[in-house]
C-alpha cells in the first residue's frame, strides 16, 4: 500500500435548527462568522485539508438542515459516514433534549456495522451567551450515558473550541476509516460451464467476436 | 454551499422545490483552499476574503476548461476518480452529487438526468459505486451514459464485480481510491478512447488490413499452439488499435466492449513492450465474477504485434509463455513476422482508391462480424478539431440510426458543412460523408458504386476466420 494513503473523512453534523451547525462549519473552514440567520435548505458542503499526526486527511463536512421540512435528504445521504456531528444550543433545552432523537435517526438512516462504538461528536453550542440554559454536568452526564461521547462546548461567534472540538471530530473518523481492513483474498477462479450461462451474452446481443 | 436561502424570503419555494434548489446553486459550492502545511490545532491567520473566492474560482475556472467530465464515487458520496482536477478539492462537489442521489431515491426515483442550457449531466447508478458524466458537447443521452458503463468497466476490470462488492458490504464508507492506483490513467486512456475511436460508436472492432491468405497463416500458427493448452480460451494478435487475428475456446466468444478494454490496457502500458507480463484482468462482459489471467508480450524486438493469451488458470504462466516462444518462433520461420511489419507500416487503403465523387469521409460496419473499417482522415478533416467534430456528426448520426425501437434504413441530412448518408442492410451499416451539396441520387449512386468496391476489399480489411480449438 502507498505510504502517502490519500484519506477522505465523510463527517456529517446533526442538530436542530438554528443551533449553530453551519456557523461552526464556517468559522472552522473558513474563519468567518455572521450574526445573520440563513436556514439551510438541504445541505451544505465543505471541504477542508488537515493534518492528523502527520496524515493530510481531507474533511467532506457534510452540514444538514435542522428545519424538519428541509430535510428528507434520504437514507444515502447518511450512508458511510465516518464520524456524526450532534450540535445543541446550551441556550435552547429544546435543542439538548433533541439530542436523542438525532442520534436515534442517525444510527437508523446510516446503519454503521458497529453503532455501539460509532464516533460521535457532541458540541453544546454558543457558550458566548449570558442566558445559558443546559448546564455543563448536564450534557457530560449524557455523553457518558452514551459510551462516553467526547463533548465540547464552543462557540461559532468567538472562536471558542472550534478548533478542538473539530481535531477530535478528525482524529475519530480517522480511527473509524481505518478500522477497515483489507484482505486481498482474491476471487474464486471463473468456471467454464460450457458457454451457456446468461452473463456471458448479456453484454450486447450482437457484438461478439 | 448548496444554499442558504433567506429564511423569511424563500420557505415556501423552498418546500416544494427541494431538489431544483439543491441543483441551482450547483455553483456555488464552497471549497476551503488546501491546509495541507498546517497542524490542525495551528490557528491559521485569517484569509482575505479574495484569497478565498480566488481558491474557489480557480477550481471551477478548471473545471469550465474543459466541456466533458466524468466522476465516480463511492454511493457513501466518497470520491474515487475525477477526470479533471484534484478529486479531494472537489470532495464538495462529490457530496451534492450524492445528495442529488439520495433525495431522488427518498421518493422511488431514480436520477437519470439533467439538462440545464447545453449541459448535460448524466447519473448512472452502479450500487456500491456511481458515475456522473458532464457534458457540454451535445451528445445524446445514451452516449454519456454508454462511456460512464465503459469506466464502470474498467474498475471492474481491476476489482472484479464480486471483489467490489464484498469491499463495500461492510464497509459503505471505504475508499476505493486504496485499491485504484495505478487505474486512473487508464480511465483517462478510455476516456480519450470513447470520444476518439469509431469502435465505441459502432461497438465493433478494427483490424489490420491484411492479404487475406497471411492473415489465416498467422491465425493458424497461433491456432495450432493454443489449442494444446487446457484452459486457454482466447487469444489475440494486436497491432495498436488494430486486431489481427482472433482465436477461440469452442462455445466462446469475446463481446467487443471487453476487447476494447483489453485493447486500452495494452495500448496504455508502455512496459507491456519490455517485458512479458502476467496480469489479472477481469472481463466484464464475459464473466464479471472472477479473473482472467492475461499473458501479454509483444512478438519481438522486430514485430511489435501484441500476443494476448487469456485463461482462467493462474497457474499457467509458463506453459503460455513457452507457447508464445514457439508461435514467435513458427512465424519467423513461415514468414508471418515479415508479413505483420509490412502490413503495419503499408500505407492504410485510402477512400480515394473507390474514386466516388463528392464522398469524403465513411464509416463501415459489417454487423454480424462487429467490424469496422474508418479509412483515413483525409482533407477537409485534416485537425483534431476538424475530425473531432466529423465524428460527433457520425454519433448522432448512429445514435439516430440506431434509436430503441424504430428501425430506420436510410437516413439523408444536409448540413452546413456536409452531407450525411446513414444506410443500413441486414449485413452492412454504412455512414458516409458528402460534400455539402450531393443530392439524394448522386448519394444512392455512390451507396451502390461503394458496395461493389468493398465486395473486392473486404477480404484484407476484415478478419472472416475466427477460428475454435
Ligand atoms: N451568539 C452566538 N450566536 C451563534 C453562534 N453560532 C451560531 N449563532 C447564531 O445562530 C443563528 C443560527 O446559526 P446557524 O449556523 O445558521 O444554525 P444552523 O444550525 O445551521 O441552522 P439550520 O441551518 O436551520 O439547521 C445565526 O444567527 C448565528 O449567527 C454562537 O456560537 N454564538
Ligand atoms: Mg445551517
Amino acid at each position: 500500500m502507498a505510504t502517502r494513503k490519500k484519506v477522505l473523512l465523510k463527517v456529517i453534523i446533526l442538530g436542530d435548527s438554528s443551533v449553530g451547525k453551519t456557523s461552526l462549519m464556517n468559522q472552522y473552514v473558513n474563519k468567518k462568522f455572521t450574526n445573520q440567520y440563513k436556514a439551510t435548505i438541504g445541505a451544505d458542503f465543505l471541504t477542508k485539508e488537515v493534518m492528523v499526526d502527520d496524515r493530510i486527511v481531507t474533511m467532506q463536512i457534510w452540514d444538514t438542515a435542522g428545519q424538519e421540512r428541509f430535510q428528507s435528504l434520504g437514507v444515502a445521504f447518511y450512508r458511510g459516514a465516518d464520524c456524526c456531528v450532534l450540535v445543541f444550543d446550551v441556550t435552547s433545552p429544546g435543542s439538548f433534549k433533541s439530542l436523542d432523537g438525532w442520534r436515534d435517526e442517525f444510527l437508523i438512516q446510516a446503519s454503521p456495522s458497529d453503532p455501539d462504538h460509532f464516533p460521535f461528536v457532541v458540541l453544546g453550542n454558543k457558550v458566548d451567551l449570558e442566558n445559558r440554559a443546559v448546564s455543563s454536568k448536564r450534557a457530560q452526564q449524557w455523553c457518558q450515558n452514551k459510551n462516553g461521547l467526547p463533548y465540547f462546548e464552543t462557540s461559532a461567534k468567538e472562536a471558542i473550541n472550534v478548533e478542538q472540538a473539530f481535531k477530535t471530530i478528525a482524529r475519530n473518523a480517522l480511527a473509524q476509516e481505518s478500522d477497515v481492513e483489507l484482505y486481498n483474498e482474491f476471487p474464486d477462479q471463473i468456471k467454464l460451464s460450457g458457454g451457456s450461462t446468461e452473463n456471458r451474452s448479456s453484454g450486447g446481443d450482437n457484438c461478439a467476436c | 454551499m448548496i444554499s442558504s436561502e433567506e429564511y423569511s424570503e424563500n420557505m415556501e419555494e423552498a418546500q416544494e422545490t427541494d431538489i431544483s434548489i439543491l441543483v441551482s446553486d450547483v455553483n456555488n459550492i464552497a471549497i476551503e483552499e488546501s491546509e495541507v502545511n498546517k497542524s490542525i490545532s495551528e490557528n491559521k491567520p485569517l484569509p482575505s476574503s479574495s484569497e478565498q473566492s480566488n481558491s474557489y474560482e480557480n477550481l471551477f475556472d478548471q473545471l469550465k476548461g474543459h466541456n466533458k467530465h466524468i466522476f465516480v464515487l463511492s454511493t457513501a458520496g466518497k470520491p474515487i476518480y475525477t477526470r479533471f482536477g484534484n478529486e479531494n478539492q472537489l470532495a464538495s462537489l462529490f457530496g451534492l452529487m450524492l445528495a442529488l442521489m439520495s433525495v431522488t431515491q427518498d421518493s422511488n426515483d431514480t436520477l437519470q438526468s439533467i439538462c440545464c442550457g447545453r449541459t448535460r449531466i448524466v447519473f448512472v447508478n452502479k450500487d456500491p459505486i456511481i458515475l456522473v458524466g458532464v457534458s457540454q458537447r451535445s451528445e445524446p443521452y445514451d452516449q454519456i451514459k454508454k462511456q460512464l458503463i465503459y469506466v464502470y468497466n474498467n474498475i471492474i476490470s481491476t476489482l472484479t464485480l464480486t471483489q467490489l462488492k464484498k469491499i463495500f458490504l461492510n464497509r459503505t464508507n471505504f475508499d476505493l481510491r486504496r485499491l485504484m492506483s495505478g487505474s486512473e490513467r487508464l480511465i483517462d486512456k478510455l476516456i480519450t478512447f470513447t470520444e476518439n475511436d469509431p469502435g465505441f460508436l459502432l461497438d465493433s472492432i478494427s483490424c489490420l488490413q491484411m492479404p487475406s491468405n497471411s492473415r489465416d497463416k498467422i491465425t493458424q500458427t497461433i491456432l495450432t499452439e493454443c489449442s494444446k493448452i487446457k484452459n486457454l480460451v482466447f487469444g489475440l494478435l494486436i497491432a495498436q488499435k488494430h486486431i489481427i487475428s482472433i482465436v477461440r475456446m469452442k462455445k466462446y466468444s469475446l463481446q467487443v466492449s471487453d476487447i476494447h478494454l483489453i485493447l486500452n490496457l495494452i495500448n496504455s502500458t508502455e512496459s507491456f513492450k519490455t517485458a512479458e507480463s502476467w496480469t489479472p484482468i477481469c472481463l466484464p462482459t464475459f464473466d464479471s465474477s472472477g479473473y482472467m489471467h492475461a499473458h501479454i508480450s509483444y512478438l519481438a524486438e522486430d514485430c511489435q504485434a501484441c500476443l494476448v493469451l487469456l485463461t482462467i488458470d493462474h497457474d499457467l504462466f509458463f506453459t503460455l509463455s513457452e507457447a508464445k516462444r514457439k508461435i514467435t518462433e513458427k512465424m519467423r520461420r513461415n514468414d508471418c513476422l515479415q508479413a505483420i511489419n509490412d502490413a503495419i507500416i503499408r500505407q492504410p487503403l485510402s477512400l480515394a482508391r473507390a474514386n466516388i465523387l463528392g464522398l469524403r469521409h465513411l464509416l463501415y460496419k459489417i454487423k454480424n462480424r462487429s467490424q469496422h473499417w474508418c479509412p483515413p482522415f483525409t482533407l477537409p478533416y485534416n485537425t483534431d478539431t476538424l475530425q473531432q467534430n466529423l465524428m460527433s456528426v457520425y454519433c448522432s448520426l448512429i445514435s439516430q440510426m440506431n434509436f430503441p425501437g424504430r428501425n430506420l434504413k436510410v437516413i439523408y441530412q444536409q448540413l452546413t458543412s456536409e452531407t450525411i448518408v446513414a444506410w443500413a442492410t441486414d449485413e452492412v451499416e454504412l455512414y458516409m460523408c458528402f460534400e455539402p451539396m450531393v443530392s439524394k441520387e448522386c448519394a444512392t449512386n455512390a451507396v451502390t458504386k461503394l458496395t461493389q468496391w468493398m465486395k473486392k476489399e473486404e477480404d484484407s480489411l476484415f478478419i472472416f476466420n475466427i477460428p475454435m480449438f
